[in-house]
């Protein structure tokens, strides 16, 4: 396998991504304006809804910990970590999304394959390339998104507790497990490539990845599971699996003939 | 090596349709065109020579080597459709530049070699457009481009004239040309016989996925011209009863004719109509054939 092809795939790819304001625009500044926004509300909630909120959980059977001091920095850490944070776990699998079914599916709609697959490229050459096209992306945005929120945070607790709350041990878990649901995404636009007609069927199959993400925050405020660090070890450890097992599947599979 | 190209036995199938069938192909050095009407296997044929698609029986060898499995048979051969797949949103530069390193060309050399193509197909002012900003016929000048920056010695074209003007065809028809006189293997496929009948050549017609005959360019005229049609525009009116013992003479525009339609079997009966209606003092403009459709001639 020559590593420059796949490299070379990568950069057209990107390229092609970020020279549309249509492809790149949502996928940068939705993420951007939540990071921003969510920790105000993270703050709002914390000092200003408390009480009314407190009245309401504590009738629930199952109280976790972090809400017993409503109004406090524990709160205030529990809603950033356990409530938020899965929502930004949600980013590196819709980013990864947009940009590889763009990257696979997008080949074959706009019938550009037919000229990439007339070259002596390797299959292994191509997917290499298209994952990375996929990854690099996403995970820079990830970061930013989570950098981002962790510092308005940070400045927002400072200025009400005299303390800045985050990194916590499972906030760096979550952050470790983004590459991971990332490589998941885009192993399952890989599975689906051959059987898909274009990039919207794609995105659409490969966001139900989301689903499961999304169910965190309610896990935790029901008490079924609280998001610590060993929570996310074991996700991490889950997710390596099902990504060797996404991935080994995907490329075993993949037929060039199928994106013509 | 005598064959470039050995396609033998081949099958491919889309679901129940067979698109080729058992068929059989040697190619020749210099230019070898594949005739047929639409929905023959013309396509389907090329991209197994390209090994774009698996065989389901036969086998299809490029210098010797699947091109399906050995990736490296196309490092010195190239296809290009009417379909120009371009990037749209790339501009001319990185779309050429990306080809090239796939081709393991260094930058300096993929500039180099595509502004001398780009040159001869007068695109050179195109190199910093995007694609989607170009007209048809650029946008397919530009893939020819494409397609040559490698240097192929085996050029694979599927109908890459069907939306061009006469310019933009005629800059794709002189490459072929100096490929054909370089010996390097050029395979054409197209349903038009206009196409065919402006290369000397050999011409191969396929038909319901099987080759059906191998013929050259003029041993086509012989099909082509069996009950055809030809008119005669002539530089000033010439009498009714001159022009109606025409040999061959179906009808004329007006009393006083000035272009008139006759039927032949053959190019001889072109050049008696000729001689006759010169021989009558007529000044001949042009003489056109009417082109039959493929699908009406029996092979």
């Amino acid at each position: 396998m020559q590593l420059d092809k796949s490299y070379a795939i990568a950069v057209k790819d990107i390229k092609e991504v970020f020279s549309s304001i249509s492809i790149y625009g949502p996928m940068i500044g939705v993420p951007i304006f939540f990071s921003i926004l969510l920790p105000f509300l993270t703050f709002y909630v914390t000092i200003y809804e408390g009480p009314s909120i407190a009245a309401r959980i504590t009738q629930l059977h199952f109280i976790p910990s972090g809400l017993t001091g409503l109004g406090s920095l524990s709160f205030m850490t529990y809603f950033s970590v356990s409530i938020m944070g899965p929502i930004f776990l949600t980013m590196p699998i819709l980013t990864a999304t947009v940009i590889a079914a763009d990257s696979f599916a997008g080949e074959k709609e706009r019938k550009t394959a037919e000229a990439l697959l007339s070259t002596p490229i390797k299959t292994s050459e191509l997917l290499y390339g298209k994952i990375l096209a996929s990854f690099i992306p996403t995970m820079i945005l990830t970061m930013v998104v989570f950098g981002i929120y962790g510092v308005i945070t940070d400045i927002l607790s400072a200025s009400a507790f005299k303390l800045a709350i985050l990194p916590t041990l499972p906030w760096l878990m979550m952050i470790a497990s983004s590459p991971l649901l990332a490589i998941a995404a885009i192993g399952v636009v890989v599975l689906i490539s051959s059987h898909v007609k274009g990039v919207k069927e794609s995105q659409q199959i490969s966001t139900l990845l989301i689903l499961p993400v999304l169910v965190m925050p309610f896990i935790s405020v029901l008490g079924i599971a609280a998001l610590t660090f060993y929570f996310f070890l074991y996700l991490i450890i889950f997710l390596a699996v099902l990504d060797t097992v996404i991935i080994y599947v995907g490329i075993k599979s993949f037929r060039k003939e199928s994106i013509i | 090596m005598s064959n470039e190209i050995e396609v033998k036995g081949a099958t491919k199938l889309f679901d129940d349709t067979r698109a080729i069938s058992n068929l059989n192909f040697s190619s020749v050095k210099g230019i070898n065109i594949i005739l047929g009407p639409n929905g023959a296997g013309k396509s389907t044929l090329l991209r197994c020579i390209d090994g774009l698609y698996k065989l389901d029986n036969g086998s299809v060898r490029v210098r010797g080597s699947d091109p399906y499995v050995d990736d490296k048979v196309r490092k010195e051969m190239s296809y290009l459709s009417d379909n120009y797949a371009l990037y749209d949103y790339l501009d001319v530069k990185s779309n050429i530049i990306f080809f090239g390193r796939i081709y393991g060309m260094k930058d300096y050399e993929i500039m180099e070699k595509a502004k001398g193509i780009l040159a001869e197909l007068n695109a050179t002012q195109y190199i910093n457009s995007k694609i989607y900003a170009l007209s048809r016929g650029t946008k397919q000048k530009i893939s020819l481009c494409r397609a040559l920056i490698n240097d192929p010695q085996i050029l694979l074209l599927d109908e890459p004239t069907a939306f061009l003007d006469a310019n933009s065809s005629d800059s794709i028809r002189r490459i072929m040309q100096r490929f054909g006189k370089e010996k390097r293997t050029v395979i054409l496929v197209t349903q038009k016989l206009d196409e065919v009948t402006r290369f000397n050549c050999r011409v191969s017609i396929i038909n319901k996925g099987v080759i059906v005959k191998d013929s050259s360019t003029t041993g086509l005229y012989s099909t082509i011209l069996k009950d055809s049609f030809v008119n005669i525009r002539l530089g000033k009116p010439v009498g009714h009863d001159i022009v109606k013992k025409t040999p061959g003479f179906i009808s004329s525009n007006d009393k006083a004719a000035t272009m008139l339609k006759i039927k032949v079997d053959s190019y001889k009966d072109i050049n008696k109509a000729v001689e006759y209606l010169i021989g009558k003092n007529a000044f001949i403009i042009s003489i056109d054939y009417i082109e039959p459709l493929i699908e009406s001639l029996s092979w």
